[in-house]
């Protein structure tokens, strides 16, 4: 509500993670070892069946399920700066920052490529292979 | 257990940007009026205060219920987003019922002004709120997921607030009563894609209040047919539909199933407009259009003043203002003025059962904080 620092405190922070890898990274959170169910957060075990989680890579790939660009003052950052709901292929639906004011259509695929300054997944439209 | 519960009597302050009032004297305004409204002379015949609040600092309801000399009894106080006190409500319902308390004062409250220069920020121990996913954001990823299944115009975004505010217009409280037209609603800046600025709903100062107690065989008494209440299941990647829908719609489910009623036999609504989006999916959610029917339901003219089943003929959050704590029982407020045929120009004609419905969200991972709905009359 009133806090002034929005840098990422790996302690408190929320956000899913993201790590750096020559396959183009991964998403990084927890699954159940009993159910398979997905988390993003940090969680001491599984909010649908409490089992055991472990901790778990998530392919960065996935596809946009909403979006918008928001144009109104949030603290710590600069508007316009669009946003999406990503359901990774393997994984759980996370919340992405995209580039530009364009936010990504639901059903088109996106890419998780990194972690923004500050401290928000960044996702962009992922490119058709060509084959 | 008592069988029913009734509305006695409600109030509220003026509606608006008044940070210069603070909450004692909204307070003051808002429950003076409930209780006249309910004929009660003597504070003492008040068992027991159910207050809300979600911004106020500690011990808010108790500064300001000394200003009412109401001291003593056992006092709770209630957040639940932007159900904080139709919750606190439900709560008082209960409680008459059980017979734990004979009358019971609900009182919510929200001085906005004090807390925010512009929108609400978001809570930044939140995964979403933290990754700046304002509140506006959370209702356009509506917007965009219901676009995305059923198609979206915007002509029928804009036709909520059209009639919202025209509604609002003929209600001497609203904060925004001016009329506006789809031109200007469509034209007004961008908040967030698709929301323009006069889908949104404004903050605002206010106090709201009832007096819930047991049949005392008074005509101008309200019956509480049904209330639900329930928060959000967990919303994650297995989830299809807008946020709130599900969770609406099982709240809604079962308040119907209380009152033996459907959403056809209703002949008014007061529903969770902070958003023109969260107006179409809350009458899909509540059984008066299809999913997907919302957009022409509201285009139609069904839901206007003089159609079959208006709703929030109050004006709604979107023209009443939006002091988040307070909202509940302004929409219960609207409820039983109009089925006691004292709404003025706003009346419905004939009304007989009006249903209220809130929806508080701002928590990522679940389908909301809390839906309340609230079947009055019959
Ligand atoms: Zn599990």
């Amino acid at each position: 509500m009133s806090t002034t620092d929005q840098t990422t405190e790996p302690v408190d922070d929320p956000r899913p993670g993201f790590t750096d890898g020559p396959d183009g990274g991964s998403v990084t959170g927890w699954r159940c070892t009993a159910c398979r169910h997905p988390v993003a957060q940090l969680v001491l075990y599984c909010p649908v069946c409490r089992s055991p989680v472990a901790e778990s890579a998530f392919a960065p790939t996935g596809e946009v399920w909403a979006s918008t660009c928001l144009r109104v003052r949030v603290p710590g950052r600069t508007p316009p700066f669009a946003v999406a709901y990503l359901v990774l292929d393997d994984g759980p639906r996370v919340l992405v920052h995209t580039q530009g004011d364009h936010p990504q259509p639901p059903g088109s695929r996106a890419r998780v490529t990194g972690v923004a300054d500050t401290g928000d997944l960044v996702a962009e439209p992922e490119q058709e292979e060509l084959s | 257990m008592i069988g029913t519960a009734f509305v006695q009597g409600v109030g509220t302050s003026s509606f608006g940007r008044q940070p210069g009032v603070g909450a004692p004297l909204l307070a003051q305004q808002a429950v003076g009026e409930a209780l006249a409204d309910a004929g009660v002379d003597d504070v003492r015949d008040i068992d027991a205060v159910f207050a809300g609040t979600v911004f106020g600092a500690p011990g808010t309801a108790q500064r300001m219920l000394q200003l009412l000399g109401v001291t003593g009894v056992p006092v709770l106080t209630f957040e639940n987003a932007c159900a904080t006190s139709t919750t606190a409500l439900h709560e008082a319902r209960q409680s008459v019922l059980s017979g734990r308390f004979e009358r019971v004062l609900c009182l919510g409250v929200e001085t906005m002004t004090l807390h925010f220069a512009g929108p609400i920020t978001p809570e930044h121990t939140d995964a979403e709120g933290r990754a700046g996913l304002a509140l506006p954001g959370v209702y356009a990823m509506v917007a965009s997921r219901y676009e995305h299944l059923y198609g979206l115009e915007p002509k029928a975004l804009a036709a909520v607030a059209v009639k919202n505010r025209r509604h609002g217009a003929l209600n001497p409280r609203a904060q925004h009563g001016a009329e506006v037209t789809a031109e200007q609603v469509l034209a007004s800046r961008m908040v967030a894609d698709p929301l323009t600025l006069l889908q949104c709903c404004d903050i605002s100062d206010a106090a709201t209040a009832a007096v819930i107690g047991r049949g005392r065989g008074v005509d101008r008494d309200v019956p509480i047919a049904a209330s639900a209440l329930r928060s959000g299941e967990l919303w994650d990647h297995r989830s299809t539909h807008p946020w709130g829908y599900e969770l609406m719609a099982r709240v809604a489910g079962e308040a119907w199933h209380e009152a033996g009623i459907g959403p056809g036999d209703v002949d008014l609504f007061e529903v969770h407009d902070a958003f023109t989006i969260g107006e179409i999916t809350a009458t899909e959610a509540l059984g008066i259009a299809e999913p997907g029917g919302g957009g022409d339901l509201v285009l139609s003219g069904h839901t206007a003043l003089g159609g079959r089943q208006p709703v929030n003929p109050s004006g709604g959050l979107l023209s009443r203002g939006h002091p988040l704590g307070a909202t509940g029982l302004a929409q219960i407020a609207e409820a039983v003025w109009q089925l006691r045929g004292e709404a003025g120009q706003r009346q419905v004609e004939g009304a007989r059962i009006a249903a209220v419905e809130t929806m508080g969200g701002g928590t990522a991972g679940i389908d909301g904080n809390g839906c309340v709905v609230v079947v009055l009359g019959g």
